[in-house]
């Protein structure tokens, strides 16, 4: 369970966040929907610690083992393999392992690839890999597809359920696209301007919105 | 017949004009007013030159240039063609350059003495020593340090010939430090290594160190400065009527009781001796 | 003319003493290069991998040292070595050591101001993605300098054309003694003064290739670095 007190954070006297109360359960998968600039990616980096919040406290149980891949992952100037081995420590370094990590997103085939020659979307599957080369029990995702094209995406939402599944592992992430959060979350908390206006089951939050913030969001969304 | 009598007439006229401005000579009536002397650090570091050159100027109303450098440089720019007179002490140095037909002659018109200074403990015992080459066999004998300038410099040349009557040659010894440097660095490293070395006076006195003065005026050690005044037929630029007028001046009466006179005010005593 | 023929054969002739100052300038300049980047890198990926406060006065205070006047620098390794000054019981003055010393002191801040500068670009997003899989502090940095090599390798690289082409401290603390202390740049000076110009002008063109071939290593590994 993660807990947010009072959280708050400001950035040049602008609260990007807010969140007075907020409760992760670590048994649904949860995803972050909002606008740019709603707060989304701040929130994430809080939970990850990389953030520290200004006001209020983060309290967490049993996510000794977590995850968090940025918005736009770094890729280093080697490997494609090499890249994704740097999640493991140095002794416990197996080649399978990071071979089936690449294989469960479609990266194979780029193992010896140097990781800085990859497409942004190709970037964003090793640094999948990355997160799903070794048992955890928390990843924490942002946009995580957002420079994949279409078989890209699928292929990472194949291989995060798959793994979500076998490991037993919550997801928090988030997404622009209201039909993703349906494919791969139970919860949503849809954020707008540094708050959580509404949370609750995907289907509620995204087919009978109460906000009508989010009404127009998801207008957006209709072609 | 008129006008060779024009002419006599005119050249009269401009003798008159000539004669009338002869008292405060102007700079118009030398053809090249500018004399590059080339010398070295120690009559000019000394304060020597710098004394002499404004009493020159004002007698003969020649401009002196003056660049100073170890006397092996000084010599080279003579012969690159970039002076007109030397004023050097390096006796075999100075025959080399007038036997590749540099200049004619050389004028010893100064000297001043060598000194030997060192540590004030005195480790080798030079003190008792009768001449250079004595003192020298000493510094050997007791493996004490010693500086050598190490650039053909007066100073160097003079050092390698009192090594030689001593008997010695320390080129490859290890308490023989050769700098490659002028005579104030080549102080400071015989400071900071307790070592010994050949100095001109005028440089030590005006150096700032805790070396003592522990031998001078042997016979061996004598300094003789002269002039050369290098001849045109290698560069056609060069100020050869510039050169001679300064060394008629430098050896006129005048000038040689100014430097007998010079360095008794600041030392007590003085740092050259005209030869007369 | 005559001067550059005589200089040739200087260099290819029998020489002993050209073949050893340059033997002293090459080891003088790779063991101040050694240590100034063995202190230098780490300490530079110190300060450009991370936020801290005061990074802002620390890198202030790298780049004034980074602008300090070689022969100031040679002064004050001068007086702290001399037989006066409060390390001159070590008796170091006028040695290989006490050049090495001089340089280091020259070329460690260029070192540690150059990295951090490189490291600072990728720092940022290395730390994130870093962080994220848990990855520990020290090994992020170790991470950093092997992203950021190659350009880490052409800082060594100018912190060794600097050694090699220093005069102003070598010579104040080495005193260009003859078969110890006295190396490319010193002698050239002192040739120059002595007007020995061919033994000049021989150090000068082994000077010139060392920089040129070190000059286009840079190119090399810069153009290879942004492919």
């Amino acid at each position: 369970m993660i807990v947010l007190k009072d959280v708050k954070k400001v950035y040049d006297e602008r609260i990007v966040l807010n969140i007075p109360h907020l409760v992760f359960d670590l048994t649904k998968r949860y995803a972050l929907i909002g606008v740019n600039g709603s707060g989304k990616t701040t929130l994430l980096r809080i939970l990850a610690g990389i953030l520290k919040p200004d006001l209020g406290e983060v309290t967490s149980t049993s996510t000794n083992n977590m995850g968090y891949m940025p918005q736009s992952p770094y890729a280093f100037r080697f490997s494609v393999e090499k890249n994704v081995a740097i999640a493991l420590d140095k002794e416990q370094v197996s080649k399978d392992q990071v071979l089936e990590a690449l294989k469960a997103v479609g990266m194979d085939h780029l193992q010896h690839a140097y990781g800085n020659q990859l497409s942004g979307g190709e970037t964003q599957r090793m640094a999948l890999a990355r997160m799903i080369v070794k048992p955890r029990n928390l990843l924490l995702l942002d946009e995580p597809t957002a420079s994949a094209d279409i078989r890209g995406t699928s292929q990472i939402e194949k291989a995060l359920l798959k793994y979500a599944d076998d490991n037993n592992c919550t997801l928090i992430l988030s997404t622009h696209s209201p039909a993703q959060a349906l494919r791969l979350v139970d919860e949503v908390l849809f954020l707008d301007e540094g708050r959580v206006i509404e949370q609750g089951p995907a289907e509620d939050v995204l087919h009978h919105p109460k906000h009508p913030v989010i009404q127009e969001f998801l207008d957006h969304w209709k072609i | 017949m008129r006008k060779y009598l024009i002419v006599c007439f005119t050249c009269l006229m401009l003798l008159g004009l000539i004669a009338c401005t002869a008292k405060t000579p102007p700079a118009a009536e030398i053809e090249n007013p500018v004399i590059r002397l080339s010398t070295t650090t120690s009559v000019n570091d000394s304060g020597l030159l710098p004394y002499l050159q404004p009493h020159f100027e004002a007698d003969t109303g020649y401009k002196l240039e003056i660049t100073s450098a170890g006397t092996g440089a000084a010599i080279e720019k003579a012969r690159t063609g970039d002076a007109d007179c030397l004023l050097v002490h390096a006796k075999s140095s100075e025959e080399d350059f007038i036997g590749e037909g540099f200049g004619e002659e050389r004028l010893p018109f100064m000297f001043n003495y060598f000194v030997i200074v060192g540590p004030a403990d005195d480790p080798a015992g030079i003190k008792d020593a009768a001449t250079a080459a004595e003192a020298f066999a000493a510094i050997a004998n007791s493996g004490s340090k010693f500086v050598s300038r190490g650039d053909d410099s007066g100073t160097h040349v003079k050092e390698k010939n009192i090594w030689k009557d001593a008997g010695f040659d320390p080129a490859e010894e290890d308490w023989y430090i050769s700098v490659g440097a002028g005579m104030g660095q080549t102080l400071t490293v015989a400071d900071e290594e307790l070592a010994y070395t050949l100095s001109d006076k005028a440089t030590f006195l005006a150096h700032d160190n805790s070396l003592s003065l522990l031998k001078e005026e042997a016979e061996d050690m004598k300094n003789t400065y002269s002039l050369i005044a290098i001849t045109p037929e290698r560069w056609e630029d060069t100020n050869h009527a510039g050169a001679l007028a300064f060394i008629e001046w430098i050896t006129s009466g005048k000038a040689l009781d100014l430097i007998d006179k010079y360095g008794i005010e600041e030392y007590g005593e003085p740092l050259f001796f005209s030869m007369r | 003319m005559d001067g550059l023929i005589k200089a040739i054969n200087l260099l290819f002739g029998e020489n002993p003493e050209l073949r050893q100052i340059i033997a002293v300038t090459l080891r003088m300049s790779l063991i101040s290069t050694s240590i100034s980047s063995l202190v230098g890198i780490p300490l530079g990926a110190l300060i450009g991998s991370r936020e801290f406060k005061g990074k802002h006065w620390v890198q202030r205070f790298t780049n004034t040292l980074m602008g300090v006047p070689p022969v100031v620098a040679g002064l004050a390794v001068f007086l702290m070595l001399s037989r006066s000054g409060p390390l001159g019981s070590l008796k170091l003055l006028y040695s290989v050591t006490a050049m090495v010393i001089a340089q280091v002191v020259l070329i460690t801040p260029i070192m540690t101001g150059l990295t951090a500068t490189i490291i600072s670009i990728p720092a940022p997003r290395i730390r994130e993605t870093a962080q994220g899989v848990g990855i520990s502090t020290w090994r992020q940095m170790g991470l950093m300098i092997y992203e950021c090599r190659s350009q880490l390798v052409s800082t060594v690289l100018v912190g060794f054309g600097r050694a090699i082409a220093e005069v102003g401290a070598v010579q104040i603390v080495g005193g260009n003694v003859q078969y110890k202390t006295r190396v490319m740049t010193t002698a050239i000076m002192m040739q120059t003064n002595m007007g020995k110009f061919h033994f000049a002008i021989s150090l000068g063109i082994v000077l010139l290739v060392i920089s040129f071939g070190i000059n286009a290593l840079v190119n090399y590994l810069e153009s290879r670095g942004n492919a």
